[in-house]
């Protein structure tokens, strides 16, 4: 059965089950995500995609509401973008450094002009972690999307990224947060791909940027036990 | 490309990935001429926004220090650095005086399943019209061979039934002889989903594969005794009536004779050969039998075997006879091991068939391409790989030009195979590493990369995917199409093409099957061959008819034999030969990467009781005898293996896993019995893994 539903204006006809979010990219309408990547199933946790729909008390996450016939939807809702801009705001407040122009947070901010926070104060503690051929930690980036762990459970299968930590502390480990190399991580780099701040990222992609990497021991033979750079 | 991305990266190109045939879609970004990172493209048939750690990770062999980036040329027995002049000039003078002294047939060319299927054309159309003989061949020989066989007598066609999304829509899929989460990782990603998301999987193999552990049955037959498996499931699906009898009656052929040959196959007498209880063999003939959609997928479990090809035909007819065989959901879908494994075949690299296999003793076919070329062609079929290092010993094959193979280190018993390239008078290496086989060459080319050429590949799944280069071949080497091209010329054949594209219209133009193949229309997302001339594709195979004669299948009608090799009291244990998720095949790029400090040598498993027995303990190095040779390798204890086998990978050439293989090959094809190799292992570390007590101490 499709159904028709309103966005900002422009009638769209969907199946049965589409989203808010999939039905707003049939008519090109922008709607700001963080958590949500088209190859995991839909999480709803960062707040981000919220939309007005008329007869709702308050915002809807676009990701997660499906579409119901005859819904008319604003995606320019004034309540839900400042709600978005607030929770853009608020996860920048907590990192010690600004993300890098190319990563998704990064352009959603700049989208949505977001250039400072009015929540100065305590910022996440720089960890890294190098020891893996080709895959960073930069758990200061951090935002707890979830992206990465689901990447791995939902793409890969591999089951080696989780949650750790509470609050303030959230963050993501590999396996028992020993790195990538003793979890069951099969290397694949799903959990790079999908994460919108550099948080897991590519050792290449570091050269130049983060200046205090040392060098990758190479010698062979026998498990390894490379350093951690600033832990 | 965004302004972003622009500060990031020169440049961003869509290519299709180059280590194995699930031929993920990627994007290549480079900077300053270098590859800097790989990732997924979201609409990238195949691989849906994924790739593995080859894929993604696994491209700095590319700017390796030992790159091969000029010719090399043999004097004196060494090789020394040469001119490119020079280099072809050898070839030409070389080639041109044995084809003179003893004939075209004295000659032969192996072109590579890494290399895109313009680059495959162009090397069988440089031994056939400018060398003049069907002694051409490529590395499918040696693995897939069997199953392109087997399908084209049951099917008609030489490829997969459908598409890897079928299992997305399968119920059940049964997996024999196949890794794909270490062989195939983003098929075995797939898999793993549809089994967390409810396909009930079934798995076949010695060794208890990763997916076993999400399926819902094991079975662990012996080393070659597959097809006593297959006929069992067949006699069960028969004897339970999980047949469907109109798909039977109107689309096939030979059922009858089939039918009479399981009688014999009862779980009780399979369990006799194969070791697997009669009760779970039953149960995954009802899980298969029952299911709305089944899928079959094999690998090189199935095909290296004595019988293989008949494993594949028994296959197609279990398929058959229950009517799982060109619907949605119910595909064959064998995993092809090289990126281009399948186009190399469809383009003709091999001794008896030009493209889209057509015999080479075919008048009309053999016809249509002197026509085409200007030159008159044999009909005689040339050397399958085996036979020309046997031709090389007997005298009667002087010289081969490989591309792209590792002869010396991934064919089956490597003494055999020196003998045959130092019995050679004149040997060709287009290469991109120097490796074990370019010891013997005479003339080293320096060749690319698929990140650095173009053209396309053919998939597992029968699409041909864009190949589009990122990066230039590093100093003075050069792109395999271009050198191929050089050389016909200076044999004087001119083929008469400036890109692979010309090449890849002139295929499109020879080849009915390939008819509406262009650059244009296999644009981002491919097309599955056949190809009609307006451009529609064949994503599902044979849902209204096969492609035989008369347009039924055939059912084989073909008992059980044993295996080539067998286990006695001097070899008491079964090898089995495999990869590792990390490395891929010779190692030749995979080594040269971080992949190496991921796995950095290969290993051979073994069964805690028999390492008990043996007294073995994990990580003691061990020595590994077969009937024809030996090889010493570290020992990993595993339960995932069973008792009386062992497994090792062949990715690192300091073991020379295939000293250990003898000769005993694939009836139909020739393909090398890699999966039965009796042996005896031994300790041999130099402090004993168990040492007798001292006296006197606690």
């Amino acid at each position: 059965m499709s159904l028709t539903v309103t966005i900002d204006g422009t009638p769209v006809e969907v199946a049965e089950g589409t989203t808010i979010l999939e039905a707003a990219k049939l008519v090109d309408a922008w709607v700001p995500t963080l958590c949500f990547d088209e190859r995991e199933a839909p999480f709803g946790a960062c707040r981000v995609c919220m939309v007005a729909v008329e007869g709702a008390p308050k915002p809807l996450p676009a990701c997660t509401t499906p579409c119901r016939d005859e819904m008319v939807i604003d995606t320019h809702d004034a309540t839900s973008r400042r709600v978005a801009t607030a929770v853009v705001e608020l996860v920048l407040s907590e990192l010690p450094v600004a993300p890098e122009p190319h990563t998704e947070l990064a352009q959603i901010a700049d989208r949505l002009d977001v250039t400072a926070s009015r929540w100065p104060g305590a910022t996440h503690d720089v960890g890294h972690d190098f020891r893996h051929p080709y895959l960073a930690f930069q758990h200061e980036l951090c935002i707890s999307c979830g992206r990465c762990v689901r990447a791995c459970d939902e793409v890969q299968g591999a089951f080696a990224l989780t949650a750790t930590g509470r609050g303030f502390e959230s963050n993501i480990a590999a396996g028992l947060n020993a790195g990538f190399e003793d979890s069951s991580c099969v290397s694949c780099g799903a959990c790079a791909d999908t994460c919108p701040t550099d948080a897991i990222t590519e050792i290449t992609l570091l050269d130049g940027v983060v200046p205090d990497r040392p060098p990758r021991p190479r010698e062979r033979g026998g498990r390894k036990r490379r350093s951690l750079a600033s832990e | 490309m965004s302004a972003i991305e622009a500060d990031r990266f020169d440049k961003t190109v869509t290519t299709t990935c180059g280590y194995c045939g699930v031929g993920c879609r990627l994007e290549a970004h480079a900077r300053q001429g270098r590859i800097v990172s790989i990732s997924p493209a979201e609409d990238g048939p195949a691989n849906e926004g994924h790739t593995c750690l080859k894929g993604r990770f696994a491209h700095q062999f590319t700017r390796s220090r030992d790159r091969l980036t000029s010719p090399l040329i043999r004097e004196n027995g060494e090789l020394r650095v040469a001119s490119w002049d020079e280099a072809l000039q050898r070839i030409v003078s070389e080639l041109t005086r044995i084809k003179d002294a003893h004939g075209p047939d004295a000659i032969a060319g192996l072109a590579s399943s890494r290399a895109t299927n313009e680059d495959c054309y162009a090397m069988q159309r440089l031994i056939r019209a400018a060398i003049g003989t069907n002694n051409i061949d490529n590395c499918s020989r040696v693995c897939h061979s069997p199953t392109s066989f087997a399908m084209r007598k049951s099917f008609g066609l030489s490829g997969a039934t459908g598409s890897f999304s079928d299992i997305d829509h399968a119920d059940v899929a049964v997996l024999i002889g196949v890794n794909p989460t270490q062989g195939h990782p983003v098929v075995g990603a797939r898999i793993k989903q549809a089994a967390l998301r409810g396909c009930k999987l079934v798995t076949i193999d010695p060794r208890r594969i990763e997916l076993a552990d999400y399926g819902v049955l094991h079975l662990a037959p012996r080393p070659g005794t597959n097809a006593a498996v297959v006929l069992g499931l067949s006699h069960v699906v028969q004897r339970e009536g999980l047949t469907d009898e109109a798909f039977i009656a109107e689309r096939t052929e030979g059922y009858e004779a089939f039918e009479e040959l399981l009688d014999a196959y009862t779980p009780e007498a399979v369990q006799e050969i194969s070791g697997i209880p009669a009760a779970e063999l039953e149960r995954a003939a009802h899980l298969y039998g029952e299911a709305g959609t089944a899928s079959l997928l094999w690998g090189l479990g199935v095909t290296e075997h004595k019988y293989g090809s008949e494993v594949v035909q028994l296959l197609c007819s279990l398929a058959m006879m229950t009517g799982k065989v060109g619907k949605r959901g119910s595909a064959l879908l064998p995993l092809r091991g090289q990126n281009n494994v399948q186009g190399s075949s469809d383009m003709g690299a091999l001794p008896d068939t030009y493209t889209a296999y057509r015999r080479v003793d075919d008048e009309p076919t053999a016809r249509l391409f002197e026509e085409a070329w200007g030159v008159g062609l044999s009909r005689r079929v040339g050397y399958k790989i085996p036979e020309m290092f046997d031709a090389a010993i007997a005298g009667e094959l002087k010289a081969m030009y490989v591309f792209g193979e590792d002869i010396a280190q991934t064919d089956p018993d490597i003494a055999h195979v020196q003998r045959a390239l130092e019995s050679l008078e004149f040997m060709v290496c287009q290469e991109i590493f120097e490796n074990e086989t370019t010891k013997y060459a005479d003339v080293v080319l320096p060749a690319s990369a698929f990140l650095e050429k173009c053209g396309t590949f053919v998939n597992a799944e029968r699409r041909f995917q864009l190949v589009e280069a990122s990066i230039d071949p590093p100093g003075g080497a050069r792109t395999d199409f271009e050198i191929i091209m050089t050389v016909s010329r200076m044999l004087g054949h001119e083929m008469g093409w400036e890109t692979p594209w010309d090449a890849l219209d002139e295929v499109a133009r020879l080849t009915p099957h390939y008819a509406g193949v262009s650059r244009e229309r296999v644009g981002r997302t491919g097309l599955q061959w056949p190809v009609r001339p307006d451009g529609s594709d064949s994503p599902t195979l044979y849902d209204q008819y096969f492609d035989r004669t008369g347009g039924r299948g055939a059912f084989a009608a073909l008992p059980y034999k044993a295996p080539g090799d067998a286990p006695d009291r001097e070899f008491p244990l079964v090898l089995v030969t495999g990869r590792v998720l990390q490395h891929y095949n010779a190692g030749t790029m995979t080594r040269r990467t971080g992949n190496a400090d991921l796995v950095d040598r290969d290993w051979l498993e073994i069964h805690p009781d028999d390492a008990e027995r043996l007294w073995i303990s994990d990580g003691d190095t061990v020595s590994i005898r077969s009937r024809v040779g030996a090889t010493e390798l570290d020992a990993r204890i595993t339960d995932r293996i069973e008792r009386g086998h062992v497994f090792t990978t062949f990715h690192f050439p300091e073991t020379r896993t295939n000293l250990l293989i003898g000769q005993s090959s694939d009836v139909n094809t020739s393909c090398p019995e890699y999966k039965v190799v009796a042996v005896d292992v031994r300790p041999i570390a130099e402090q004993p893994a168990f040492t007798p007590q001292l006296t006197g101490v606690a």
